[in-house]
């Protein structure tokens, strides 16, 4: 049933938006970064997928109008959006250590000498 | 010189349509060169970094004339995935003079930012890291204007993201730099995935990610999954415009990161914002016409614009409070783009490029202030008009030209956007536009008092002893060069407005508003008539007559003389006023030295008092004397001059009382302290909250898109 991939990756989005919002500890907060994302890579594949379609892989000669396959061109796209959230959570995490060196501590509210 | 430019072009012939791809791919290759090479020689990295960004500035300018001029599109599919059957597969580029303006703007900024760090990093170490990272910030940016393919937009954007953080960071030890950056990664990445969910729900409806197929196939499949996928593209671009209410970022951004790096945020990133947000708007989904679009558009610029000058009102950090004001600009530009008229987006276009022009030149004259004293706090600066006068002159003129002052180019674009949201008001006859008009004339009232404050804390007023020493001195010419091109830039654009519109603006906005053309070079003759979308009809652009800068200027500078000679007339007077005040002080001390008695003791008195002895029975004629004279000789020093004028706010002498960032509008805040009070508590600092914020965003768009489209 492809609505519960639907409501699914919705609930992680919201999720991950929820954990960003509320959550203190910038790990738990480099966490809700990654669920956002995983719930936006899967509202991608579920979108490119046709129910009893097989896998893309063809070469020119099986190619006919009768295959029915599964839409390649969001399975790229998710592939493209891993490895930028790969990056992304990397990143977050270095910052987090050099921050956790300088601060003294991981929680969001203590680190702002910023604001106004 | 027109025989070489056709002899030029003649040459070139059709290889012209490769020139987008080879500018983006310079500064990419770039990028990867300095990587290998960077760390061996220092000038083959400054060679490589200059040729790499001038490439790409010169393919752009080489561009003005079969697009902007002839009014053609380039489009290029890489690796020759040319659509079949009216399918884009491939992902193409597609350069009409809309992206090719925003293209021209990037490659401006880049190759300036470029030259400007040659000086202003060499005191930093692993530059070979930096220039990297910048150059793939650069390539970013022009992938992001120049692509013709909406999931390239997200990687785009994802790379500008990435890049930027980095960047900020990029001065580890600076204080709050991990902060800023820390911050901008979780609000930034909750501006991306908003991008990514846009464009999957955008791709579950109409199976294509080619801007031209979407913008032919999406009038006939509006539902309510195309209006939320509208509100989430919405909101990810204002995110990286850093609009309202993600503004408090690009100030913790822009606060920590390297000046010249601040340029690019300010100047380039929110215009990309800016450039995606037309482009939804006025190309893929047409929607800009709707009266509710445009009212929320115009109004979103008009609260980003209000609350941030009245925040950078606030600021004692130089760097913090100019970018509160490139959004405060910003807003403008949204607010001039929101109103879907062909004046307002020609106005808003102009704007646009003027503020990356005199904000840029605000950025770099901070970046050199802070390079010559090592501060850029409001509160310890000061009086460096003396030991910097270039870098007065060109803050002034940029100062002049944000504030929108004759002949300046901010002059310019803002009379185009008063004008034009004036039309649209007495057109539309709505109300909330005439608010609009009023947020406009105020927010720039604000502005030139802010950059009055500014230049008084930063450049005139008393120096900072602590700056007074020969290590404070004007800045390289390397740096100054870059300073000086933008400040030339900033007047030219303000004294030949007619010149930039004719062959900039009006192409610009014409592609914007050009959907048939845009979609039928990318997919062939016909297809935006079969998919049933009308040529839109394009309207005339009149200004009207008052728009004279020359005059303007001739007004200004009357009135300027008239102030002058008041002052200087005034001063004069006070002088002799003074004088004979302390003529007749001293008499009166001298009558009191020689009276005895009771009488006398009232002067002695009004004596001790001033010094602050505590007793005056005991004092003996002889040490009377000595008051006496002492006080005569202050009376002298002081040259006739009353000290409750020697400051702006107090009637003390101090070592040093620089009027801080606070005191010059101090009864102005006093009597908004509690809007001030309640604008700080809400710019927490807090990364959750400024995440709230977003979310909540995304949510009023929401409702919003799904109610009103």
């Amino acid at each position: 049933m492809i609505l519960v991939n639907y409501i699914a990756s919705f609930f992680l989005i919201a999720l991950g938006f929820y954990c960003m919002a509320v959550k203190k500890n910038l790990i738990k907060i480099c966490i809700g970064m990654g669920i956002a994302d995983y719930g936006a890579n899967l509202l991608i594949v579920s979108v490119g997928f046709n129910p009893g379609g097989t896998a893309p892989i063809f070469t020119m000669s099986e190619l006919t109008q009768a295959s029915f396959f599964v839409d390649p061109v969001p399975q790229a796209l998710t592939l493209t959006s891993i490895v930028i959230g790969a990056c992304t959570t990397a990143m977050t995490l270095s910052l987090v250590i050099r921050l956790k060196e300088k601060y003294g501590t991981l929680q969001a509210d203590q680190v702002r000498r910023l604001r106004g | 010189m027109t025989q070489l430019f056709d002899q030029f072009y003649n040459f070139v012939g059709t290889d012209i349509n490769h020139f987008p791809i080879f500018a983006i791919v310079t500064l990419f290759l770039g990028a990867f060169i300095i990587a290998i090479v960077g760390k061996l020689n220092k000038t083959l990295r400054n060679v490589i970094v200059f040729i790499v960004t001038i490439i790409p500035f010169l393919l752009m300018l080489s561009l003005i004339k079969p697009i902007m001029i002839d009014g053609g599109v380039i489009n290029y599919w890489m690796g020759n995935w040319a659509p079949v059957g009216e399918w884009a597969i491939g992902i193409g580029l597609e350069v009409d003079a809309l992206s090719l303006f925003f293209g021209l703007i990037v490659t401006l900024a880049v190759f300036i930012v470029a030259i400007y760090s040659f000086t202003y990093m060499n005191r930093d170490s692993s530059l070979e890291n930096y220039y990297t990272l910048f150059l793939m910030l650069s390539g970013a940016l022009l992938g992001l204007v120049l692509t013709g393919d909406l999931f390239n937009i997200f990687v785009m954007i994802e790379i500008m993201t990435m890049t930027e953080v980095a960047l900020t960071a990029f001065r580890v030890d600076y204080d709050g730099a991990l902060e800023g950056a820390m911050k901008y990664m979780v609000v930034g990445s909750l501006g991306s995935s908003t991008v990514l969910v846009g464009i999957a729900m955008l791709y579950s409806q109409l199976h294509t990610l080619n801007l031209a197929q979407i913008a032919a196939s999406l009038p006939s499949h509006q539902n309510a999954v195309t209006a939320a996928a509208f509100a989430f593209l919405f909101i990810g671009f204002a995110s990286k415009a850093f609009l309202f209410p993600f503004h408090p970022l690009e100030a913790d951004v822009n606060a920590v990161a390297p000046a010249s790096i601040s340029m690019i945020i300010s100047g380039v990133i929110t215009k990309c914002g800016v450039y995606a947000i037309i482009r939804i708007c006025y190309i893929l989904f047409q929607n800009i016409e709707l009266p509710a679009v445009s009212i929320s558009v115009t109004l979103l610029g008009a609260v980003s614009c209000f609350i941030c000058v009245t925040m950078a009102f606030n600021q004692h950090n130089f760097r913090r409070l100019l970018a509160y004001h490139s959004i405060s600009q910003i807003g403008y530009v949204i607010m001039a783009v929101g109103l879907g008229s062909m004046f307002g987006l020609e106005a808003g276009l102009f704007h646009a490029v003027n503020h990356t022009l005199f904000k840029g030149l605000l950025f770099l004259t901070a970046g050199a202030v802070q390079y010559a004293t090592g501060s850029a706090d409001l509160d310890k600066l000061g009086g460096l008009v003396k030991k910097m006068p270039q870098t007065c002159a060109l803050f002034l003129i940029g100062a002049a030209s944000i504030s929108g002052l004759p002949p300046f180019n901010g002059f310019a674009s803002k009379w185009m956007i008063y004008q034009s949201v004036f039309e649209k008001a007495s057109e539309t006859g709505n109300f909330v536009y005439v608010i609009v008009v009023v947020v406009c004339l105020l927010c720039s009232v604000l502005t030139l008092a802010s950059f009055i404050k500014v230049a008084q804390s930063v450049f005139f007023g008393q120096l900072n002893p602590e700056f007074n020493k020969p290590e404070v001195h004007e800045v390289p010419v390397v740096m100054q060069i870059p300073m000086w091109i933008l400040a030339g830039l900033c007047v030219l654009f303000g004294v030949f407005p007619n010149f930039i519109q004719k062959y900039f603006l009006t192409p610009a906005a014409t592609a914007a508003f050009n959907v048939t053309n845009y979609i039928d070079t990318m997919l062939g003759q016909g297809t935006a008539a079969k998919a049933g979308i009308q040529q839109t009809e394009i309207g005339t652009v009149s200004s009207i007559g008052c728009w004279q800068p020359v005059s303007w200027l001739w007004l200004l500078l009357i009135i300027t003389c008239a102030v002058c000679l008041i002052a200087v007339l005034g001063s004069n007077d006070n002088k002799k006023h003074a004088t004979a005040l302390n003529a007749e002080e001293k008499v009166s001390d001298l009558v009191g030295v020689k009276q005895s008695g009771a009488g006398r003791l009232n002067n002695v008195a009004a004596d001790a008092s001033l010094k602050g002895v505590a007793s005056d029975h005991l004092l003996s004629d002889q040490e009377l004397i000595i008051i006496s004279r002492d006080r005569t000789i202050e009376d002298e020093v002081l040259a006739g001059e009353d000290p409750k004028y020697e400051n702006f706010f107090s009637g003390e002498k101090s070592e040093f009382s620089q009027v801080g960032g606070s005191d010059l509008f101090w009864g102005f805040k006093h009597d908004m302290r509690h809007y001030f009070n309640f604008q700080k508590d809400w710019h927490s600092g807090n990364v959750n909250d400024y995440t709230t914020y977003g979310v909540a965003a995304i949510a009023v768009t929401l409702v919003l898109a799904i109610l009103f489209l």
